[in-house]
Parts: C-alpha cells; structure tokens; sequence
C-alpha cells in the first residue's frame, strides 16, 4: 500500500525539500562569476553581507509592507463580495463565474495590462486625469506611490480566490440559526455579528494564512508591472534574489536572500498564527 | 440584504471592478494608435483589426504560444493525477501517525511560495539539459501540484464508503481492479477539479518557464507575453499587447464558463473539509 506514496514522495522530495537543502549548502559558499561558478566555502560571509544589506531590509519591509495592506484589502473586500454572493438573486451563478476571471489568468498578463491602464499620458486614467484637469498623475514613476498601484493589481486578481473560500464558510452556516435569532427580534448587524462573523472565523483564518503566503513571495506581478522600479521601491524579497541569481549571477547569495525570505516568512506566519489564535481565545467561540 | 435596488448597484460594481480590466484591453485591442493616444479628438480611423494581424503574423505567430501553453497544461494535468491519486489513495486507507504526518506536510507545501525553488530547479534543469523541452516542465509543475491535488483526491477518497470497497474485495478483485473500476470512477467529480485546477496552474506558471525556456518558438503563454513587455520598457506596443490578452483570456475564460462548478468546488472542498 506505501509503495502507491513512493512516486509523489520522491516527487516532493526532489522539487521541495531538495532545493532548500541545496541553498543552505550554497549559502554557505562564494559562487559567483568572480569564482568562475564554481563554489568555495567562504565561512558565512554571504550571512554577513545579508544582515546588512541595506536592500534585502529595504525589500523586506517593501514586502511586509504590500503583504499586510494587499491581504487585509482583500479579506474585507473578499467577505463583502462572499455576502453579497451568498444571497439568493437572478444571475448570481454567472455572476459568481465572472467574478473568478481575474484569478483564472495569468498574472503576467494582467500585470502588463495595469500598466497599460496607469500608463503616463496615454492611459486611460490619465486620459481621464487631463479630461479633469489633474494629470499627469506618474503612478508608476513616484517611488512613494507606485508600490499601491500594485497592491491594486494584486487585490483584484487575487481577491476571487478569497471570496470563494469565504462563500464556502458561509454555506455551511445553517439557516435556522439566523432565524432563531431574528425570532428573537434580533437586527441584521446583531446576526452578522452574532453568527456569520464567529463561524465564519475559520475560514478567515485560513484564507489569510494563504494568501499571506502567497503575498509574500509575490514576483510575478512586480517583475512585469514595475520591474521593482522606480528606485526598486516595489522590489520584493523573490525579485531580489531572482536578480541576484540571474543578473548579477551571484548565486550563493541568491541562495542567502532565499533562505533569509523564508525565515521571514516562517516569522510572519507564525506572528499571525499566534495572533489568530489569542483572537479566538478572547472572543471565546469555535 | 437591505433593498434591492442597493443589491444590485453592488452587483453592477462587483462585475465591474472585476471586468473593467478586461474590457479595457478589448477595446484597446480595437482601437488603432491615433484613437489610443488621443481618445478624446475626433479622429477618422478609430478601429481596426490590424493589432490582431500582427500579433497572429508575428514570428512565431501568436496561437504558437498557446499551443506551447496547451502541451504544457495537458501533460502536466495527466503527470499530475497518475502520481497524486495512488497517493492519495494510499494517505485515506493508511491510519495513524502517517495519515497525520502527510497532511500536514502536504498544507505546508501547498502554502509555500514556490518561486524560491526556481533557483534549484534551474540547476537541475542545467545538469539534466531539461531546458527548451515542454514536457520536462511537467516534472515541477507535476511536484508543484501535489499537495494540492493529493489533498483534494484524498478527501474524496475518504467520502465513499468503506463497504464498497469491501464488496469488491470480497468479489475476488485485486487493488489494481478496485482503483480501475470501482473507486476511481466514483471521484471522477473530484478528479476533475483537480485537472482544471492543476490545468490552469500550468497554464499560467511563470518564475519555472520563465527560467527554463529561451526558445522564443517555445515559450508558454505567460512567458511571451511578459517579454513582449520586457522588449522595450517605455514604449510596450500596447495595442498588440492588448490584441495577445484578448486572444490569450478567450480560452481560459470559456474554461472558467463551462467549468466553473468544477473550480469552485475544488477551491472549497478543501477549505470546507480542511
């Protein structure tokens, strides 16, 4: 019967775990076009460079930054569109196939199409922009502002995937209970507290723990829509060590920035974990 | 919710937040420059079609990438179920710590950013001169599914019941004849969410092609589209680009229309049953 795991174990083992083991060996080695690609040990030193290297930290915090603010947009905007589709009305079914669109293209493709759309002069917004006298509006050349444009993009193809997870929840809550409530003379706002938020918890939980991931390593989109332009200010950790490997050819410390993403994240996931946990804990329920 | 009327102001901001992009692109795709840059001056010649002559005269023509795209998606969907469904077999009828320990690692897998292992699978692909051939990036995008599609067939698995299969025990079929014609049909619904799902990934998967294709005869979609945007970073031709997207979505859209109910009930059985 085990024999029926051994081809996706030996899968798993040769694309997940394998890799990781191979970047802590080439972390701890110079191999770069300076040592001809082969790799000599160099005693940590690519670690050293990390822990002060002002650009990883900088597209740590960039990254932190469009994580946090892109998945709580898109758990609220997600939990409306979940309400709204979880009602019963004409249409709601092709409605529901529409809203998943975004998610189901290719993210480089929609990248490309953000920029057309933010494009200065020739975009629509800025063509609208001029129409009311504000433009030019250099969305995507403003160090301070770009960064937002891509948490835009992000939120609109990725919030679909959260809104069904969220749909999913709120199917599973049992009708009666709100009735039992509103028998009680209870309000609308009273039962959305009361019962969906609670049981909808989960749910939650689980959405944002996914899409955080997922937010975190972000590269598609940012290497398409701004290249981590202007001023690298939307480089996120992956597009850095994507660079260092393929631009500066510097794979030992491509290797370092990878590990030291995934530390980070390890943290991040585990500071929300805790933080959904004493949550649950106060709140008393599920 | 509240009155009607406020419902349906929502829905028509839902649909158009999550089209407007897109219809964008269709109008720019049909649009020629002159229209683009001034949209607002009464101009002539305000459409045409010859973005799309470009774009499917191009070298290599267009269709050439989602054929590419087509190849990859397919191979990749039917590596990923011959190895995911034993597995995921053999996950349900195991007990015990094992059963425990493979699920977990399974959800850790699937919540890893897989675009940190591109650098590995570079390598890999350098060694073994797996680069340049389409089937061989169904090797990680078959690995990248996993977690994924063994969680999702195993949860089917563990839907039927234990009897039936006892029954076919007891009729003197072997495993191989109980996976062939008992259990596997019976998760067919199942095993067909997790082949669009798997589909679509493969289709739309970039960091792994992007590094493992520089043919530009084989490039999958994705990866053509974002070098058409690389070529020139201040001037992308928009108006082809555009023509590409229209021409690009209209697949996987139809895919997302005809099997919608298949999508979402691979998305959310795993959020429900997880």
């Amino acid at each position: 019967m085990l024999l029926l795991l051994v081809p996706a174990a030996v899968l798993l083992a040769v694309v997940f775990v394998a890799p990781m083991l191979h970047y802590v060996w080439l972390s701890a080695h110079a191999n770069s076009v300076l040592t001809g690609l082969v790799p000599i040990p160099n005693q940590g030193a690519n670690w050293l460079r990390l822990v002060s290297d002002q650009r990883f930290w900088q597209d740590a915090g960039q990254t932190l930054r469009f994580t946090v603010v892109s998945v709580s947009l898109e758990v609220l905007l997600a939990l409306a569109i979940a309400l709204l589709l979880d009602q019963r009305w004409r249409g709601r079914g092709v409605a529901r196939a529409l809203t998943l669109i975004p998610w189901a293209l290719p993210t480089t493709v929609m990248a490309l199409g953000w920029r057309w759309i933010f494009n200065t002069p020739y975009g629509p917004l800025n063509q609208t922009a001029s129409l009311l006298g504000v433009a030019p509006l250099n969305i995507l050349s403003n160090p301070s502002i770009t960064w937002m444009a891509t948490v835009l993009a992000d939120v609109w193809k990725t919030t679909p995937f959260a809104a069904l997870i969220l749909l999913a929840g709120l199917q599973t809550i049992p009708t009666d209970l709100y009735e039992a409530l509103r028998l009680e003379g209870a309000s609308q706002r009273t039962c959305f507290l009361r019962i969906t938020l609670p049981l909808l918890k989960p749910y939650i939980a689980l959405a944002l723990l996914f899409r955080l991931a997922q937010a975190f390593g972000v590269f598609d989109l940012v290497q398409v829509m701004t290249g981590g332009g202007p001023a690298s200010s939307t480089e996120s950790l992956a597009l850095y060590a994507y660079i260092n490997a393929m631009r500066f050819l510097d794979f030992g410390y491509s290797a370092t920035v990878m590990i030291g993403s995934f530390i980070l994240l390890l943290l991040l996931c585990l500071i929300s974990w805790s933080f959904l946990i004493r949550l649950q804990r106060r709140t008393g329920r599920v | 919710m509240k009155t009607l009327p406020v419902r349906r102001l929502l829905i028509v901001l839902l649909l158009s937040w999550s089209l407007g992009p897109l219809l964008w692109q269709l109008y720019t795709s049909f649009s020629t420059n002159e229209a683009l840059i001034t949209p607002f001056a009464n101009i002539d010649h305000r459409w045409t079609l010859n973005h799309y002559k470009d774009v499917l005269t191009g070298n290599p023509p267009f269709w050439r990438y989602l054929i590419n795209s087509l190849i990859v998606g397919t191979g990749s969907t039917i590596l990923t179920l011959c190895i995911a469904t034993p597995a995921a077999y053999a996950i349900t009828r195991s007990r015990g710590t094992i059963t425990n320990v493979a699920q977990t690692m399974l959800i850790v897998a699937a919540l890893f950013p897989y675009v940190l292992l591109f650098l590995a699978l570079l390598e890999v692909a350098r060694s073994l001169h797996l680069g340049n051939h389409l089937l061989a990036l169904t090797i990680p995008y078959a690995a990248l599914s996993q977690p994924l599609a063994i969680l999702l067939l195993s949860a089917a698995f563990r839907d039927l019941p234990i009897d039936l299969e006892d029954a076919a025990r007891l009729e003197g079929l072997g495993l191989w004849s109980r996976l062939r014609w008992v259990l596997i049909p019976l998760i067919a619904p199942a095993t067909a969410s997790t082949a669009i799902l798997v589909f679509l990934f493969a289709w739309n998967e970039y960091p792994i092609a992007l590094t493992w294709l520089s043919d530009s005869s084989l490039l999958t979609l994705p990866v053509a589209m974002a070098r058409i945007a690389g070529s020139s970073i201040y001037s992308v031709p928009y108006g082809a680009y555009a023509a590409a997207t229209v021409l690009g979505s209209i697949p996987l859209i139809a895919l997302v229309l005809i099997f919608q109910k298949s999508i979402v009930s691979g998305l959310t059985s795993g959020a429900v049953k997880g």
